[in-house]
């Protein structure tokens, strides 16, 4: 029933050898074979797998190395060679990040050789870092700064470069780049090739002129960029970060003939508190609600609101697509993939134009509800659409781009005004002097209800697709999905493989809910059929996918996908904390399935707030003509070509 | 301005592909033809050949820009005058030269004449360090070269100079010969014998014999080739290291001329004991007027079943090289760098374990070996280990083919045993009154004269054979400058000791120039260079110092307190 791929296939890397670490291949039953190997570190002795590396052994020990270019999430570089160890009868120190033991070693992690080449190696970078700790987005919460402060760096002991020399491209609505403060770690050229299949970043040139850039130099606002800003949380330093709108933000607060509303994605509320000093995976909702209104926004509202309002419309959408399929035997685009992410659908218009009409027309829930605050709630409260100023608490970077996009302006009027990341809803509630932990707990504001466990789990990758199942098996069988899911978890499509793929059985079919009579008569054409699903994420995943689905595969053969853009789903977003890894992600998971299983609804199509505006406001019903208007859009075609 | 057709070069990439193949390897040679045909290689090209390729355009923008002979910036012009800045060159006053050149042209080193007609760059070392000045004009050779004459070579390409007549380059002169350059063999003799033989019995005679790489790093080739055979894999690749970029060495592109057919007995008897059925000859980009006539030589042992199928007789014994152009990067020369461009990437140094012969050539199992390891393991399979054995020291057997340059007064090609010293060696050359020697090109030592007792040999002075004499008159900072220069350029750029660490070399050395270095700031400089050697990831890194430390070991007095001329 189901079938999964790990999220990063280390031996699928595209990125060059010479940054790959080829990992040998473990041998099964190490114990029989005698393929455990015993290394000494620091007069330590343990036995470890063959093919562990250095750095894997010395921190399972518990000893402390240093790393900058290593991320868990990257394939191997070993480049930055601050993690260097000296070893037993080897003339030259060792990147212990990249040195896989494959015999007895003895291993030092600081004698004096080691001391002086990381101090060295720090002076260097800090040689040509340009710019002043505090003047900096990462102040505090930078590597190379920490790592100044652990070798005790109290002078540039190599100078200290005093003038830019590439200047500040902020031209991306998305992704700023600063890159006099890149000490060419490579992070985000092994991000966006490996991870995502983007390419926006390379290595040019060589020797002392090496510097990361852009195809043919362009600013970050004419690339081929996807936004999704897993680059920025992969950033040791300030060299990448996200187009901070707050200023604007605070403006708008400050103008009393605004009306600023503002929506909170799941994701931030799973993660917000790693930025005061909370271990990963506390949620809080609820503090977050009280430290917004004390900021100065009018409103707080949840977008799961919005996301079961795009289970009904998208689950709609695939109905109907699926009644043309089957029943009237047209021509229809399918499987249809999910619209949430708008990291993948950049991806899908620049690498894949061609197949735009698989993409759900359904906007994203940011979008949405941005489009029912300037149409519904607007009309509901008497006020003029031109005075409400939307913000969007987003863990995407992703999202300030879909802000933006022309399209997203059915209302007359820009859906959101500002898409805001948790640093930096963080880094307001600092300035505002909160003491977040502390904050009394306050309720989201009406009229769009309570947080849903439907829509929280848009947070996590699968979890459209565990929503969308939630709701279209009720709807369609007349029973509940508890019946094959203990309590509704979709267990399938939960978890960070890379591709995961589910099948299920419409044994029986129910009567046509009222909410879908106007489209089809019954659903004796779904009886006996399975349903075959899959989610993938990271767009490296996606490619995959779509390349299988071009080659006939058995992706091809299903009925709904969900993409996300960014490893783990929104809450490996570009926006949230830094940093990141697949601990970090798992923990934030494990808070949004923890607030999925405390919220009395838990499935789109019982949000009482839904049914509302369907009665009072969207009365045509999901795919109406009127949701159509404010609730679906389209997509450019872009190409992969610049020029 | 040149409208580029985007169909055009659409086709052309697709034929391209078909000579080349389809996957990333290809991305080198593609690249090179396209330069070819545009001059440059605008956005628009390195963008289709991405596409074709499945790869994004920022990387093959990336590899563009890694290496020296690729443009992307500005079309070069009908003629690229390349001149060398060794330091050999410099000893045969390159400078005067360079002046005229400037002044022919009106240009500046790294610029193109408003015409088009002259690109005026300067490369690495081009090999000729015995015939210096050297320069290039596109891929013809000059050598001996004088400010006259400069002017006359300017002269004659504004009068069509591909119409007009050059004498051939002449290969350096061997001022002493041995057992290895008098091998007196034939084509294929050395390999007739090695087919009859079995693989593990050619490994045992390499094993013998005692062969440690010609490059300088003196790995012992047996175990090289024993570990490449006893991997287990479909594919396995031999691949000839002809990148031959140290400054002040000129050998391996004689061994090339006049040894070539023994070079590929080497190569082939290599395939037949590790078992693989594919090659390369990864041949320095500034070699390119010698492709041809390598070409020639292959294709005539295809023709003669000594490459291809079923090699002379041997059944089931396959096996065929493919000569590869470099693009200017002396990075290449390292081993893993060399297989990332042959791949396809840029020439960075891989992390090492795993090492080649295991996971090399996309993956598969590969050695690579120098063009003189080759020779030698040819010959030794003919005349025995014992022969070999005869020659050099107990730990360093055999001899060495040295390219030796600089003041002396018979600089050229030398054939002599290992553990030979310096001063046999000087008084071999005429070169006596030396102040300092190079021994190993930039990445080697400079040998002051209390140490010219020593011996070359891996057990005491390491040499891939660039020999280096500096006479007494050297500004010996000047040298180092010279050297600190080149890896700044040199160095592939991706670890931060090497990138950034031989930049405050060499502004130290700046510094030491200007009289305005403490002794506090020299002491910190000298333990940054055992950091760069420590630290680096490649043996390029590790070994880039070395000059620099040398010579300040050795030369303190002269370099401290300068009071430059114009103070």
């Amino acid at each position: 029933m189901e079938d999964k791929e790990k999220i990063v296939d280390q031996t699928a890397s595209r990125a060059p050898k010479s940054t790959t670490a080829s990992t040998m291949k473990a041998p099964e039953n190490m114990e029989a074979i005698g393929a455990l190997i015993k290394v000494t570190i620091d007069g330590m002795d343990v036995k470890v797998p063959m093919g562990t590396t250095i750095l894997q052994a010395a921190r399972d020990m518990g000893i402390h190395v240093p790393t900058l270019c290593y991320h868990e999430d990257l394939c191997i570089s070993g480049v930055c060679r601050i993690c260097v160890v000296e070893i037993d009868g080897q003339r030259t120190l060792q990147a212990s990040c990249s040195y896989p033991i494959s015999q007895p070693l003895v291993i030092h992690t600081h004698t004096r050789k080691v001391r002086q080449a990381r101090r060295h190696i720090l002076d260097l970078m800090l040689s040509k870092h340009y710019g002043e700790c505090y003047a900096c987005v990462r102040n505090n919460n930078c590597e190379l700064q920490q790592l100044a402060k652990e070798y005790g760096v109290d002078f540039y002991r190599f100078g200290h470069i005093d003038k830019p020399t590439y200047g500040l491209d902020n031209s991306s609505y998305a992704i700023v780049r600063d890159m006099d403060k890149c000490i060419l770690c490579r992070r985000c050229v092994r991000t966006c090739i490996d991870l995502q299949e983007v390419g926006v970043y390379e290595a040019f040139d060589r020797g002392a002129e090496t510097h990361i850039g852009t195809f043919m130099e362009n600013p970050m606002a004419e690339l081929i960029c996807i936004n999704c800003g897993q680059c920025i949380n992969r950033c040791p330093t300030g060299a990448l970060h996200a187009n901070d709108p707050s200023d604007a933000i605070w403006a708008a607060i400050d103008d009393p003939t605004k009306h600023v509303v503002i929506q909170t994605a799941p994701a931030p509320r799973s993660a917000i508190g790693e930025c005061f000093g909370l271990e990963p995976g506390t949620p809080l909702t609820r503090e977050m609600n009280t430290a917004m209104r004390y900021c100065g926004f009018d409103k707080v509202f949840d977008t799961n609101f919005a996301a079961d309002l795009t289970i009904l419309e998208e689950g709609t959408e695939l109905i109907k697509r699926l009644y043309k399929a089957l029943v009237l035997k047209e021509q229809v685009a399918l499987p249809q993939f999910t619209s949430c992410s708008p990291g993948w659908v950049k991806y899908i218009e620049h690498f894949y134009p061609e197949m735009l009409d698989y993409v759900s027309s359904a906007k994203s829930p940011q979008q949405m509800f941005g489009a029912v605050i300037k149409t519904y709630y607007t009309k509901m409260h008497n006020i003029d659409p031109a005075d409400i100023v939307t913000v969007a608490l987003m863990p995407c970077t992703a999202k300030k781009f879909e802000c933006n996009r022309p399209e997203m302006n059915d209302s007359g009027f820009k859906d959101i005004d500002y898409g805001l990341t948790t640093r930096e809803l963080a880094q307001m509630f600092k300035e505002a002097g909160i003491d977040l932990l502390n904050m009394p707990k306050s309720e989201f504001d009406d009229p769009f209800g309570e947080e849903t466990g439907s829509g929280v789990i848009f947070g996590v990758t699968g979890g459209v697709m565990e929503s969308a199942i939630r709701t279209v098996y009720d709807l369609v069988t007349g029973e509940k999905i508890e019946n094959l899911f203990d309590k509704a978890n979709v267990i399938p499509v939960r978890g960070f493989e890379g591709i995961k793929y589910a099948e299920l059985p419409i044994t029986k079919v129910g009567p046509v809910p009222e909410i879908l009579a106007h489209l089809i008569p019954n659903w004796d054409w779904l009886k006996g059929a399975t349903l075959k699903v899959a989610a993938a994420h990271g767009t490296a995943n996606a490619k995959k996918v779509l390349e299988n689905i071009k080659a006939g595969g058995k992706f091809s053969e299903c009925h709904f996908i969900e993409f996300m853009a960014c490893p783990g789903g929104c809450l490996g977003g570009g926006g949230m904390p830094i940093p990141t890894n697949e601990k970090i992600r798992a923990a934030r998971a494990k808070a949004i399935y923890s607030e999925d299983e405390r919220s009395a609804v838990r499935k789109s199509y019982e949000n009482p707030a839904v049914l509302k505006i369907y009665k009072e406001f969207l009365t045509d019903g999901p795919c109406g003509h009127l949701s159509h208007k404010l609730l679906h859009t389209h997509y450019t075609p872009r190409g992969k070509k610049l020029i | 301005m040149q409208i580029i057709d985007r169909q055009k070069v659409s086709n052309e990439i697709e034929s391209l592909k078909e000579k080349h193949g389809k996957d990333r390897s290809a991305l080198i040679p593609i690249l090179q033809a396209l330069q070819e045909t545009y001059g440059y290689l605008p956005y628009i090209v390195l963008q289709e050949t991405a596409h074709a390729l499945g790869i994004h355009p920022s990387e093959v923008e990336g590899v563009a820009s890694f290496y020296s002979f690729f443009r992307t910036k500005e079309k070069q012009g009908k003629y690229v005058i390349r001149l060398c800045q060794t330091i050999s060159c410099n000893l045969a006053k390159k400078a005067n030269v360079a002046r005229q050149l400037e002044n022919e042209l009106g240009i500046k080193f790294g610029q193109t004449t408003k015409d088009a007609m002259f690109t005026l760059e300067y490369t690495n070392c081009l090999g000729m360090c015995d015939q210096g000045p050297a320069l290039m004009v596109n891929d013809r050779l000059f050598s001996k070269v004088t400010p006259e004459k400069a002017s006359a070579i300017i002269a004659d390409c504004r009068r069509d100079f591909l119409k007009s007549k050059f004498p051939k380059v002449v290969p350096s002169d061997v001022k002493k010969s041995g057992p290895i350059l008098n091998h007196g063999l034939k084509a294929a003799e050395s390999l007739k014998t090695a087919l009859a033989m079995s693989r593990s019995a050619i490994i045992s005679t390499i094993r013998e014999s005692n062969l440690k790489g010609r490059g300088g790093a003196g790995f012992p080739t047996a175990i090289k080739w024993q570990l490449a055979g006893a991997a287990i894999d479909e594919k396995k690749y031999v691949v000839c290291n002809a990148d031959e970029g140290e400054p002040g060495s000129f050998k391996d592109r004689y061994l090339l001329y006049e040894h070539i057919e023994i070079m590929l007995d080497g190569m082939t008897i290599a395939a037949y004991a590790i078992g693989a059925q594919k090659g390369f000859i990864y041949l320095r980009g500034e070699y390119q007027y010698m492709k041809k006539y390598l070409e020639e030589v292959i294709e005539n042992r295809r023709k003669n079943n000594m490459l291809g199928a079923n090699i002379l007789g041997k059944d089931k014994f396959n096996f065929d090289i493919e000569i590869r152009m470099g693009a200017g990067a002396y990075v290449c020369g390292e081993e893993t760098a060399l297989i990332e461009s042959l791949e396809g990437y840029r020439g960075e140094p891989r992390n090492r374990p795993p090492f080649p012969v295991d996971t090399g050539f996309q993956k598969h199992p590969t050695i690579v070996n120098n063009v003189e390891t080759f020779i030698d393991a040819a010959i030794i399979v003919s005349k025995g280990p014992k022969w070999f054995l005869e020659h050099g020291t107990a730990k360093s057997s055999g001899t060495k083919i040295f390219s030796i340059s600089g003041d002396c007064e018979r600089p050229g090609i030398y054939e002599l045993p290992f553990g030979i010293t310096i001063a046999q060696l000087l008084k071999e050359v005429g070169g006596e009154n030396a102040k300092a020697v190079q021994i190993g090109g930039a990445s080697g030592k400079c040998i002051a004269k209390k140490d010219f007792n020593r011996a070359i040999a891996f057990e005491d002075i390491s040499s891939g054979g660039s020999i280096i004499v500096f006479g007494p008159e050297t500004d010996m900072l000047a040298v180092a400058k010279n050297f600190m220069e080149f890896f700044v350029d040199e160095s592939c750029g991706q670890c931060t000791p090497c990138r950034e660490g031989n930049v405050k070399l060499l502004d130290g050395i700046e510094k030491l120039e200007k009289g305005r270095c403490s002794v506090t700031y020299l002491n910190e400089l000298l333990k940054l260079g055992e950091t760069v050697q420590l630290a680096s990831k490649c043996g390029l890194g590790q070994s880039s110092p070395t000059a620099f430390l040398s010579i300040m070991e050795n030369f303190k007095s002269e370099i401290l307190g300068r009071v430059p001329e114009k103070d």
